[in-house]
This record gives structure tokens, C-alpha cells and sequence, in this order.
């Protein structure tokens, strides 16, 4: 009887008083997002045959606007790619003109990595488009992270469900992988390298792999990154893209 | 002998002319033909070889794998280099890089924003050298519907159909948007200078041609193309010397090969054309021989008619004595001459008029309805070796034989009978 | 009739030389009737599979459907009409990934149990819980797929939701129409309509004999002849290329009448003076010689047909085989053309041949009304 209660307590425990899952992701929202960010980062491409790092600089405002501005290869130099709610603008300076990325293009993917438009344009909060359940704890690179199983709560969007693993100290995801409807692993997210930066956890290094295609995915590096600096209304405007 | 014969056949145009007239024609004809089905049967393959396949192309074996979707990221390198060295190995080939892309084409307001917009399918080739033969290849000249050709880089030719899709003028600029060799961002300017049709629908959808310079620049594939074509000299494809050259050129390769090594097709190793080839061969054959065997006859009866012609000669000449024997042997020289005559007039004509059609075609476009299809409506003869020597077959033995034939009545003639026919 | 027997006689009594003519003329008779029957052949072969495969008795398209630009397929579909004859297909973008490779293609909703189209769609019947796909060779080769292979299938719902599932491969069809083979994979309608939540939706939809005509708002009718326009231009584009070689052998043959023609004239200047002398006029001595030239014609049907209608009749029936090869017109060529004679081919060919014939008989001939009876008897001038 005693052993049957200890088990019975064991397992109870063992399936943990879980805390609530919106309350982490709210946490994660308070340590991510910022009035606004400044950053610098680079973007490594590991193709079938070489691998290219791209620098660029951004501004965002919130996740309706931002604005990134592609430093270096050369090649790449001034390119500049607005957003603005949900619609695209990119800027080319060879060219000299802008062009409005609409509709399937949207679905492309940016610079030849595993990213698409569509996923860098996505700006509601997760909260607003899933329902978030903590679903388990796992151990990841030494760090004790709660598993969060988001399952999409409105229609429109790409990806039906998201497992997230959040750092349980930090409140900062570590892990991110993306289903199909039908619980196909499509994409996964590597979070690392964290740091504090004004008082708030960041992790410097994002990994993304497409897991249809072989291939070893895209290093996203946050070099330096700034939050809620002043940042010049005028720059999220078309007539900032030429400047 | 001989010299007196042709003398005869010289001085005497009412016996010698008529049929020298006809073998010429009827070898003339043979000739003609003979180029006309190589052309006529030839053409899909010569398409395919224009358009797509090259007499022998080059890419990389990872392209090859995924050539439907221009993967341009695996397109091969060092690409001068490689030209360099074929030309070296085989100076009277034309050696040629072409690169066929995606993206969309947009055309800007006054103000510089998107006006309009549409995907495109491109083809880059060498538009600007001065000896480039890819005009010519893929008739360009002849699809311009508006406009005219681009003269300078930065200049490009878009399907008619699409030009009228994105409301644009030639003279109007448009930019292209895609991404480059590696992936990133690519915006390009072009002036649109002419339209296009191509007569495929697909191809006339959203098809932009441009210099392979500008596409270099415009995908970042600086020394790189998709796919490098080989053309035989004269524009014909040798099947023997392709496949015999693929296998040099791949033996060679093979041993530093990985998947981003040149390797090289011949034309029948791509689209399924062996098939199609050894068909149309067999074809062809089988109506040439259809023909000259048809001319033979023709040519037959001409002989055994400019044998009978000439009986009351032949009476005269056996009422003077000379023998039955010379008289046929001098018959069949004779044959043999006009014979040679007809057949080399005849082949010059037929080579000559041959000559004039392969180079500037017949067009058949206002006979066929004008929905376009990417079809030639323009007809090519192909002169080949054989058109040199296939009409002296119907035009020297038939006018042998049908004189041979002719000529056994001179050995029937009974002396008697000829003052007969010579009363007159 | 008169003159025609006696045309006849003079004819036969050539003997070799006019069988030669014949011969020759014969050929070019039945060149042109086996050319023309063989490209008739083809054309209603070639139409003849593109209704059964892909265009039915027509189609009705959804007003936003380019088949050109499969980037309209994102908008180009609605509820289907419930008229009567037609099968809907839906089309949606999707991605395959044979061995990590990833490869656009379209996914073509059809109703497994459809007998609109030729399509093998009994192997979609679904049996247990695999999702079964057909595809047609050329697709299958360029995917390096085989009958009975699995492969990840990835497309989006109508709200753009990424949805992915493994499909079975029930059949690889062959047939020789591309255009419902190259680029696309295709799939149970009910299933698709499922797989991306547009129940009842599609983008076209195909008529059969008893749709009635009518398109409903939003839809627009093509005609069956309107999709089969590209056919007929390339049928028509042959027939041209090949008349040419056959019109050279015309060519040739009346080349030897003509000569003969010359030769029959020389030689029988006193036949034509006695003609004349009997009373006969020059035109009906030209009328004579005429019908002498023209008769060649006659005889070559007659025994065009001796050795033509058999062989012709076989080939009818054993078909002629093609090559495969990849058309990138996008026409169907059958492994075997079965070749078609007209009536009308057969009558025109007739008439052409006659014509000509009689033509170029004439031409000689006109030099009899310059004869002088008198010079004619003696056999001199010309």
C-alpha cells in the first residue's frame, strides 16, 4: 500500500504540475521583442556546392516594420528590402529601382536560403495564432527547456503546428520545429550562442534547415543588436529605400 | 572517239539537246530532292539541335540531372577556359554557351514602381560578338515582330504575346528580378528593344532573350553557363563524329570527374532523338531510292527515245557501210556523254539551287494557319555528300541503258528495208 | 470516244516506253494518296488521343485558369458547376521530393471512377490508408520514380497551410499525350478536395458527349477545336514540308510524258499528215495526241492500284511504326500511325494527276496546228 502511494506520488509528479504555456510564451515575447531593434548580422548559405555569408543591417519596429539593409559581398551592397505590414518592397541599387514582392513570389525563397519571404514576413504574435500547450521538459545543450506544443488557432497559417523548446531560466527559445498537417517535420530552428544584451537573454545564432531537402541549411549570426534606440520614422518609408 | 562524239553532241543541238535537257532536269530534280528530304526529315532533330540539344552539349552532371528546373547553381565554370581548349582540339567546330534562367519581369511607372509584372522564362546567348552564329541558330531575325535586334548590351527581345501581356512598347525598360548563380537577389535593366514570336505557346507566354554577357552579370555567373553547345561546321549533324566525340571528351574527363565536371551528350543521347534519328534515316533513304529508282525510268525511256530518234541516221550510217557494232558502241558513248553532261548540269543546278534554299529556307508560314507552334514553318534543303554524286546514278546508267535498249533495233535493220525508209 | 480508243491503242502499242511513263507516273500516284492518308492518319490519331487523354469534348475553365502560368492556380478555382457531362479536376501547386531532390509539380485532382478521359483513375480507387497517385512515363522517368515506390508529397492548403503526406505510386501510365503527363502527378479529386479543404471545388472541368453548352459565371467554355488547334497547325505544317517531295516525282513522271510526247510527234509526222489528209482537223489531232499523253495517267491508276491498293490496304491495317521520341510540341505521335485514305484524298489525287498529265501532253501536241498536211506526209519539218 505505502509502495503503491509513493508510485502513485512518483507519477504524479513525474507528469509535473506543468506551468502555463501562454505564460511562458508571454515571458518569451517580454525577452524578445522590443519597442524596437537594431542589429547587424550575417547569413551563411551552405548551397549543394559552395557556401556564401551575407552582412546586412536592420531596423525594426515592433514585427509590422523593418527594414534591412544587405552591407556586403559587394554584389549585394545596398540592396535594401522594406516591409511594411504585409507588403515587401526591395530596393536595388545596381538597378536603381524597387520592386514589389507580391503574391506566389512571396513564397520564394531569400537569397537562396531556407528561408522564405513568407516566413521572414510573418509578424503576428504566435499567442495571437496558436494555442500553446507545455507538452513535456527536455535537456538541451546542458539548459533544462520546457516543450511547448503550439497548435495554429486561425486558418492562414503555413504551418499547422510548432514545438518550441523554451529555456526554462532564460525564457528564451532554444529549438524550433515546424509541422505539416499531418505532423510532417518540414523545417527545424536552431537557437544558440546567448547572450544578455541590456539586460535581456538573446541568442546570437539561428540555424534553419529545410528537412525535405538535403542539404545543411542556413546560419543566421547576429553580430551586434541594439534595443529601443531612437530610429527615424522616414525610415520606413519607399523614399528611404533609395537613400 | 570521244573528241568526235562530243563534237557531234556539241554541233548538233537538234539531236543532243533534248535529251541533255531532260536528264538535267530529271538529275537536277533527284539532286533537289535528295536535299529536301535531308532538310524536310531532318528538321525536328535540327530543331532540337537549334534550340535545345547542340550537335554535342556540355554541362555538368548535376544540370544534366536537374535541367528542367535551370539549376543554374550547379551551371559549369571556367567556361572561356573550356571553350579555349575545344577550339583548340576542334578549331572547325562552333563552340557556344547559352544559359536559361527564371524570374520575373517588371516594368516600372514613371515614378519607378512596379507597373507590371510577370514570370518569365529567359534564354541568354551571344547576341553581340560579331561572329556569333546563334542568330542565325535560332532565327531570331526572322521572329522579330516589333522592334529590332539588340545592338548593344543591356538590350533584350521578349515574346510579342508577353509584350502585349505587360502593356510594353519596344524602347520601353523593364528590370529583371531573380536570383543569381548563388542564390542571392538579382535585379538587372534591360531596354526592350524588339518582340519576338517563337510560335510555341509556352514560349510565347514569357520568354525574354538577352546577351550571355548580360545574363553573366545580371546571374553573377561570371566565366559560368548552364550548358555549352557544339555545332558542326556548316550546320549539319554528323551522328558518327558526335557520339565518337562525346566519348573522347567524357573518357578524358572522366578520371577527375565529380558531379560539377563538364560531361558531354551528343544530340541523339538527348530527348529521346536516337530513336527518332535512325528513323528518319531509314525514311529518307527509302524515298531517295523511291526517287532515283522513279528517275532511272525516266530516264530510261528518255535514253530508248533519243535512241529511237535517231534510227533514220542509223539507217544512213549503215547504208554507208559502217559497221552495226560501231555503230551501237558509238550509240552508248554517246549516251554516256549527254549522260555526264545532263548529270553535271543537273547536279550543279540542283547543288546551286540547294545552296540558295538551305541558306535562305522556303517559307510555308502564310500556308499554315497562324496559331504558332514552335514548328518550322520555314523548309531547308541539307546538302550532304550524297547530293553530290546521287544523280549521276538515274542520269548516266538510264540513259545507258535506255540507249543499250534502244540501240539492239540497229542489229534487227535489214539493209534492204533502209532505202525504204530513206525514200523521201 | 473514237479518239479516246484510238489514244489507247497508240498508248499500248508502245509498249516499254509507255510502261515505263506509267510506272513512274504510278509512283507519284501513290506517294501523294499514301502521304497525304499517312498524315490524315496521324492527325486523327493525334487528335484522336488528346480527346480520349486530355480534352474531352471540350473544357470548361475557371476565368482565372492559365495553364501556362501555373501561378494562377493559387486563385483559379471555384465550386463546380452541376451541369450535366462535365468532370472537374481541381489543380494545385505541390512539391515532391524524390531522394531529398525537390520538384514542382502539379497535383490534378480527378475522380477515380471517371470515364470522361482515358486515364488509368481506377488505380486511384483508395484502398486502405495510403494515398495512391498515377503519373505517366516521361514524368516518372524525370522523377526517377517506378510503379509501387513511395515518395514525400508537399502542398498547401487553401488557407496556404503546409500539408505533407507520403503517397504510393499505384501506376505509371503510358500515353502519347504530354500534356497530362510532363510536370504534374495525379491524385483521387475527392482526396484532393480533402487534402486541401476546397470540397466540391475545382479549377476546370472537362464535357463530355452530353454537356450541354452552357457556361455558368465565373467559367469559360473551349471548345474542342480550340484545344486542338496546335494539332491541326502541325498536321498542317507537315502536309505542306511533304507535298513538296511528292510534287517533284509529279514533277518527274511528267517530265517523261512531256518527252515522250516530243518523241511520238517527231516520229509520227506522216501519221498526223494522213490524219489530217482524212479529213481529220488539226484539233482533233491535237485532241488525239492529247488524250494519247493524258491516258498515261489512266493506266498509271490502273496499275497504281494493282500493287498500291494492297500495300496501301496493309499498311492500313499493320499501321506504320514511329520512333519515340520526346515531341516538344507537345503532340501525341502513337508508336504506330494507321494511315487513312479519303475519298476526297483519293479524287483529288485523280484529278491532279489527270490534269497534269493531260497538260503537259498538250504542250507538244500545239505544234500540229503549224503542220502543213503536205510537209507531214513526207515526214519532215518539226
Amino acid at each position: 500500500m505505502k509502495t503503491f502511494f509513493m508510485a502513485f506520488l512518483l507519477l504524479f509528479l513525474g507528469s509535473g504540475p506543468y506551468p502555463d504555456a501562454d505564460e511562458i510564451l508571454a515571458k518569451v515575447d517580454a525577452n524578445m521583442s522590443a519597442r524596437n531593434r537594431v542589429f547587424e548580422s550575417t547569413m551563411t548559405i551552405h548551397g549543394r556546392r559552395n557556401s556564401r555569408t551575407i552582412t546586412s543591417r536592420s531596423w525594426s519596429e515592433g514585427d509590422a516594420r523593418s527594414l534591412t539593409e544587405y552591407l556586403s559581398p559587394a554584389r549585394e551592397a545596398g540592396t535594401k528590402m522594406l516591409k511594411l505590414e504585409d507588403r515587401l518592397w526591395i530596393y536595388s541599387p545596381i538597378s536603381d529601382r524597387t520592386i514589389q514582392i507580391s503574391g506566389h513570389m512571396l513564397r520564394q525563397s531569400v537569397m537562396g536560403s531556407d528561408l522564405s519571404y513568407e516566413d521572414m514576413m510573418e509578424d503576428r504574435k504566435l499567442t495571437d495564432l496558436y494555442e500553446a500547450e507545455v507538452t513535456g521538459e527536455e535537456t538541451l545543450d546542458g539548459r533544462a527547456t520546457w516543450v511547448l506544443t503550439l497548435t495554429a488557432r486561425v486558418e492562414d497559417v503555413a504551418y499547422q503546428t510548432r514545438k518550441v523548446w523554451v529555456d526554462q531560466e532564460r525564457f528564451i527559445p532554444l529549438k524550433e520545429e515546424l509541422f505539416a498537417k499531418n505532423g510532417q517535420l518540414l523545417k527545424r530552428t536552431e537557437l544558440s550562442d546567448v547572450v544578455r544584451v541590456d539586460g535581456r537573454w538573446f541568442p546570437r545564432t539561428v540555424l534553419y534547415k529545410d528537412m525535405l531537402k538535403d542539404g545543411k541549411g542556413t546560419e543566421f549570426h547576429i553580430s551586434e543588436i541594439k534595443f529601443d534606440t531612437e530610429i527615424p520614422e522616414y525610415l520606413f518609408s519607399k523614399a528611404a529605400l533609395k537613400q | 572517239m570521244i573528241h568526235f562524239l562530243l563534237k557531234g553532241i556539241l554541233r548538233d543541238p537538234k539531236r543532243s539537246r533534248l535529251p541533255i535537257i531532260v536528264v538535267s532536269i530529271g538529275v537536277f530534280l533527284t539532286v533537289l530532292l535528295s536535299t529536301w528530304l535531308g532538310g524536310v526529315f531532318g528538321d525536328m532533330v535540327d530543331m532540337n539541335a537549334r534550340f535545345d540539344t547542340g550537335h554535342v552539349k556540355i554541362m555538368t552532371r548535376a544540370y544534366a540531372e536537374n535541367s528542367a528546373q535551370l539549376p543554374n547553381d550547379l551551371a559549369l565554370l571556367g567556361v572561356n577556359d573550356l571553350i579555349d581548349s575545344l577550339e583548340t582540339v576542334y578549331p572547325d567546330m562552333d563552340w557556344t554557351p547559352r544559359i536559361r534562367f527564371g524570374g520575373l519581369i517588371d516594368v516600372p511607372d514613371e515614378e519607378g514602381e512596379t507597373r507590371a509584372q510577370g514570370p518569365a522564362g529567359g534564354l541568354a546567348v551571344d547576341l553581340l560578338s560579331p561572329d556569333t552564329r546563334e542568330i542565325e541558330r535560332l532565327d531570331i531575325r526572322g521572329s522579330l515582330v516589333r522592334g529590332r535586334m539588340p545592338e548593344t548590351q543591356g538590350e533584350a527581345l521578349i515574346s510579342d504575346a508577353f509584350a502585349q501581356k505587360l502593356d510594353l512598347e519596344p524602347g520601353e525598360a523593364i528590370t529583371f528580378f531573380g536570383s543569381t548563380m548563388y542564390g542571392s537577389m538579382s535585379f538587372y535593366n534591360f531596354t526592350v528593344v524588339g518582340t519576338i514570336r517563337f510560335g510555341s505557346v509556352a514560349m510565347d507566354r514569357g520568354t525574354i532573350i538577352v546577351d550571355i554577357e548580360d545574363a553573366r552579370q545580371a546571374l553573377d555567373m561570371e566565366d559560368a553557363a548552364g550548358e555549352v553547345l557544339g555545332y558542326f561546321a556548316g550546320g549539319r549533324y554528323d551522328d558518327a563524329r558526335a557520339v565518337a566525340l562525346r566519348s573522347a571528351f567524357n573518357a578524358e574527363i572522366g578520371e577527375r570527374g565529380d558531379e560539377f565536371a563538364p560531361e558531354m551528350l551528343a544530340l541523339r543521347d538527348q530527348n529521346d532523338l536516337a530513336g527518332m534519328m535512325d528513323y528518319m534515316d531509314v525514311v529518307a533513304e527509302l524515298f531517295v531510292f523511291i526517287f532515283v529508282g522513279a528517275m532511272a525510268v525516266v530516264l530510261w525511256n528518255t535514253g530508248l527515245l533519243g535512241g529511237l530518234r535517231r534510227y533514220t541516221e542509223f539507217g544512213i550510217r549503215l547504208a554507208l557501210g559502217e559497221a552495226k557494232g560501231a555503230i551501237y558502241r558509238s550509240l552508248l558513248m554517246e549516251a554516256v556523254l549527254i549522260g555526264l553532261i545532263g548529270s553535271v548540269i543537273g547536279t550543279l543546278a540542283g547543288l546551286g539551287l540547294s545552296a540558295v534554299i538551305q541558306h535562305y529556307g522556303l517559307d510555308f508560314g502564310s500556308m499554315v494557319p497562324n496559331t504558332g507552334m514552335m514548328l518550322p514553318t520555314v523548309y531547308r534543303t541539307k546538302i550532304t555528300a550524297q547530293a553530290f554524286y546521287i544523280g549521276f546514278f538515274p542520269g548516266v546508267l538510264s540513259m545507258l541503258l535506255g540507249n543499250a535498249l534502244a540501240g539492239i533495233g540497229i542489229y534487227k535493220r535489214q539493209t534492204a528495208q533502209l532505202f525504204k525508209e530513206l525514200e523521201v | 470516244m473514237l479518239t479516246f480508243k484510238l489514244a489507247l491503242k497508240n498508248l499500248l502499242g508502245a509498249g516499254l516506253r509507255t510502261w515505263l511513263n506509267v510506272a513512274v507516273l504510278s509512283f507519284a500516284f501513290v506517294l501523294i494518296i499514301f502521304y497525304n492518308g499517312m498524315i490524315d492518319g496521324w492527325n486523327e490519331q493525334a487528335r484522336r488521343d488528346t480527346i480520349e487523354w486530355d480534352v474531352g469534348q471540350g473544357q470548361l475553365w475557371h476565368t482565372d485558369y492559365d495553364p501556362y502560368d501555373p501561378f494562377t492556380l493559387q486563385e483559379a478555382h471555384g465550386m463546380a458547376p452541376a451541369e450535366a457531362g462535365l468532370m472537374p479536376v481541381l489543380i494545385v501547386q505541390a512539391t515532391i521530393y524524390p531522394e531529398g531532390r525537390m520538384m514542382p509539380v502539379r497535383l490534378k485532382g480527378i475522380p477515380a471512377r471517371q470515364q470522361t478521359l482515358a486515364l488509368p483513375t481506377e488505380a486511384l480507387v483508395p484502398a486502405g490508408d495510403e494515398t495512391r497517385i498515377i503519373l505517366g512515363k516521361r514524368m516518372a522517368k524525370s522523377a526517377g520514380l517506378a510503379e509501387g515506390d513511395r515518395v514525400l508529397l508537399r502542398w498547401r492548403d487553401q488557407h496556404g497551410t503546409f500539408d505533407a503526406r507520403e503517397v504510393v505510386i499505384a501506376q505509371v501510365f503510358d500515353t502519347n499525350v504530354p500534356n497530362v503527363d510532363a510536370g504534374q502527378v495525379w491524385i483521387d479529386l475527392a482526396v484532393l478536395q480533402e487534402m486541401t479543404g476546397m470540397p466540391g471545388e475545382a479549377t476546370m472541368l472537362v464535357a463530355d458527349q452530353t454537356y450541354a453548352g452552357s457556361a455558368p459565371e465565373g467559367w469559360a467554355f473551349q471548345t474542342q477545336d480550340q484545344l486542338l488547334t496546335e494539332i491541326d497547325t502541325v498536321i498542317q505544317s507537315k502536309k505542306v514540308g511533304g507535298s513538296i517531295t511528292y510534287l517533284m516525282l509529279l514533277l518527274i513522271a511528267l517530265l517523261a510524258i512531256f518527252d515522250t510526247q516530243v518523241l511520238s510527234i517527231f516520229r509520227r509526222q506522216r501519221e498526223i499528215g494522213t490524219y489530217i489528209a482524212l479529213g481529220m482537223t488539226r484539233r482533233e489531232v491535237i485532241a488525239l495526241f492529247t488524250v494519247e499523253g493524258g491516258a498515261n495517267s489512266l493506266l498509271a491508276m490502273a496499275v497504281g492500284a494493282v500493287y498500291g491498293i494492297p500495300l496501301m490496304a496493309w499498311l492500313a491495317q499493320a499501321g506504320i511504326p514511329m520512333p519515340a521520341a520526346t515531341d516538344n510540341v507537345g503532340l501525341a505521335v502513337a508508336e504506330k500511325i494507321f494511315p487513312v485514305y479519303g475519298l476526297g484524298l483519293v479524287l483529288g489525287t485523280v484529278a491532279l494527276v489527270t490534269v497534269a498529265a493531260t497538260i503537259v501532253s498538250y504542250m507538244p501536241a500545239r505544234k500540229i496546228a503549224y503542220l502543213r498536211p503536205t510537209d507531214a506526209l513526207k515526214g519532215k519539218i518539226l
